[in-house]
């Protein structure tokens, strides 16, 4: 039984939507099919652009080249054969430093009372699990991620902040994320990484979707020193791969 | 080549092509020329490719001195253009000369203008497969960012234009759309059918909160009952309801991603109309189906390729030598083609 339906977006793009839910094994299938519809030797001419989002994948056609239904018989063998688990994924872990500071993370204190526990555990809690990227999306480089444990997953704010620094990681419900570029943002904010995440010199991002992020609490110090390397394009982000799940 | 220097910067005036495309999967906006049949006609005209990278301006246009000989057309928003002081035309090539100055005078009608340049357009060093501005990202055209005087453009020379006398383009310049169709959107059904029917029943007009990113809309739509929404991928043309009931209509520096209910997507053949749709215009949608939206579509870009061999055709004078029957043969084909317009 098929758990997927087609919704037409527009009269040149479509959507591949799965079930309304947050879940790393169908994000991956939609990755999967987003890189197999993206290769340069690709078999089914007219594929203008795709955006794999949590659940959904938007295809952008050219309609004078592929019709909506042929793009749908397309996706529906390509979904049943085996093409796309020659690709069985490696869990690539990347390892982002975070200081948890208070002047770096404003909503401390609130998302600690939020979860009946004291700012050190939450930090503990936070940087206990490896985020899966569902998602770049907003701004380029940004990663929506999860699952952050129900405890703490408190709804983004009210009234968005005007500014946020590039590199804050927040949580907005049970996603994370970091702000790769100063910008607006009503994301809960923890902390910062000294890790410069999007430079227009070399924009191509850091991570892509279906990797997976951990986070490493640092001291004020080690930010310090982590930034300076990074300006000076020393830094490495540490990385770990693993067998796929 | 340094072909021309930016004497006058405009009114958010940044280099475009076709857009970015195949990087969304990354968190890139496509960006590119916000009004995509205004951008083609100029590049047509001078002879470019498709893609061949322009400037792109809103409301006014930069003033820019040449360095050497080129031809130049101006498309989009109707303003007066003048060619060191004199007026010149949109919509037809302009033969350039070392030290012309050009400049505009404020649009008239309308909102985005191109200047389009022969011999491939700007020459910046294209990021991420092309050469279009996304102001956000800080990429493409000159270092991620708006022109500023004293820019140097980098051109090609060009001495020659094929069949120069025939390439202008009528547009009627008085024409006023008042109707924008739509195809229904993907969260069409979560809508009460109060919201469907006033989206076609009442009037709109563009707010002054629009840019390339978006325009809002003055008039609201009862929202859609709350529905949590997780983000998916935007299109050009998508109408999202915010939770207020605040129409936006998502343009060519949309987030790659969006959560707001999509009530309706304009089709891809009034694009051009919506985007220069002037500043206090009432306006109404209406709603077509996914194949007329298609063959609305199909049927503008036929007219364009026509106009392109009409072109082409006027580059040889028929009868031409020993070929002159061959030659009226083919002439007689190509007028054929161009019948029904």
């Amino acid at each position: 039984m098929a758990d997927y339906f087609f919704v037409p977006v527009g009269e040149q793009s479509l959507n591949l939507i799965f079930p309304n839910l947050i879940d790393v094994k169908k994000n991956q299938l939609i990755q999967h099919i987003a890189r197999y519809l993206l290769r340069p030797d690709t078999d089914l001419p007219g594929i203008v652009d795709v955006i794999p989002a949590y659940h959904t994948l938007t295809v952008n056609f050219d309609p004078a080249l592929l019709q909506a239904d042929e793009l749908q018989d397309y996706l529906d063998r390509l979904i049943q054969s085996k093409k796309l688990e020659a690709s069985a994924p490696v869990k690539h872990v990347l390892l982002l430093p975070v200081c948890y500071d208070e002047e770096f993370g404003p909503d401390l204190t609130s998302v600690a009372d939020y979860g009946h526990m004291t700012v050190p555990e939450l930090i503990d809690l936070h940087s206990s699990l490896d985020y899966f990227v569902y998602m770049l999306g907003f701004l380029p480089g940004f990663a929506y991620m999860g699952t952050v444990p129900d405890r703490i997953a408190m709804p983004r704010l009210d009234q968005p902040r005007a500014v946020i620094a590039a590199g804050s990681v927040g949580i907005a419900g049970q996603q994370t994320g970091m702000y790769p570029l100063q910008s607006p943002g009503g994301w809960r904010l923890l902390g910062r990484t000294p890790v410069r995440l999007y430079d227009p010199k070399r924009p191509a991002p850091l991570y892509e979707a279906g990797d997976y992020i951990r986070f490493q609490a640092i001291s004020r110090a080690d930010y310090n020193k982590i930034q300076q390397l990074d300006q000076a394009g020393k830094f490495q982000l540490a990385q770990r791969k693993e067998a796929g799940s | 080549m340094i072909g021309a220097t930016v004497i006058d910067k405009g009114l958010s005036a940044s280099i475009q092509d076709l857009g970015r495309f195949r990087h969304q999967i990354e968190g890139f906006p496509t960006s590119g020329a916000i009004d995509q049949a205004a951008f083609c006609l100029a590049n047509d005209l001078v002879n470019n490719p498709v893609n061949a990278a322009a400037i792109e301006f809103c409301l006014l246009g930069p003033s820019l001195k040449f360095h050497f000989r080129t031809f130049i057309a101006i498309t989009g928003a109707v303003c007066p253009v003048f060619v060191n002081a004199q007026r010149a035309e949109e919509n037809q090539v302009l033969e350039i000369f070392e030290n012309d100055v050009l400049t505009f005078g404020p649009v008239k009608r309308g909102r985005y203008g191109y200047i389009a340049f022969a011999a491939g357009g700007l020459l910046t060093v294209p990021v991420l497969d092309s050469r279009s501005t996304t102001l956000r990202a800080g990429i493409g055209g000159l270092d991620g960012r708006l022109l500023q005087k004293g820019d140097q453009l980098p051109l090609n020379e060009c001495y020659q234009m094929p069949s120069l006398q025939s390439r202008q383009y009528a547009v009627d310049e008085k024409k006023v759309v008042t109707g924008i169709r739509v195809v229904k959107g993907p969260q069409w059904s979560l809508f009460d059918p109060a919201a469907q029917e006033n989206l076609v029943k009442q009037t709109f007009t563009v707010s002054t909160q629009a840019d390339r990113m978006g325009y809002r809309l003055t008039e609201k739509l009862l929202p859609a009952a709350q529905v949590s929404l997780l983000s998916e991928g935007t299109v050009f043309g998508n109408i999202q309801i915010t939770r207020n009931g605040q129409p936006i209509v998502l343009l060519a520096d949309r987030q790659t991603t969006g959560g707001y209910p999509v009530i309706a997507t304009i089709i891809a053949a009034d694009f051009s109309a919506f985007v220069q749709m002037p500043l206090g215009q009432k306006f109404a949608f209406t709603l077509v189906d996914l194949p007329k939206a298609q063959q609305e579509l199909l049927v503008r870009r036929q007219r364009f390729k026509r106009l392109l061999a009409s072109w082409q055709q006027a580059r040889y004078q028929f009868p031409i030598g020993p070929a002159r029957k061959a030659a009226v043969k083919i002439q007689a084909l190509l007028a054929s083609e161009n019948e029904g317009d």
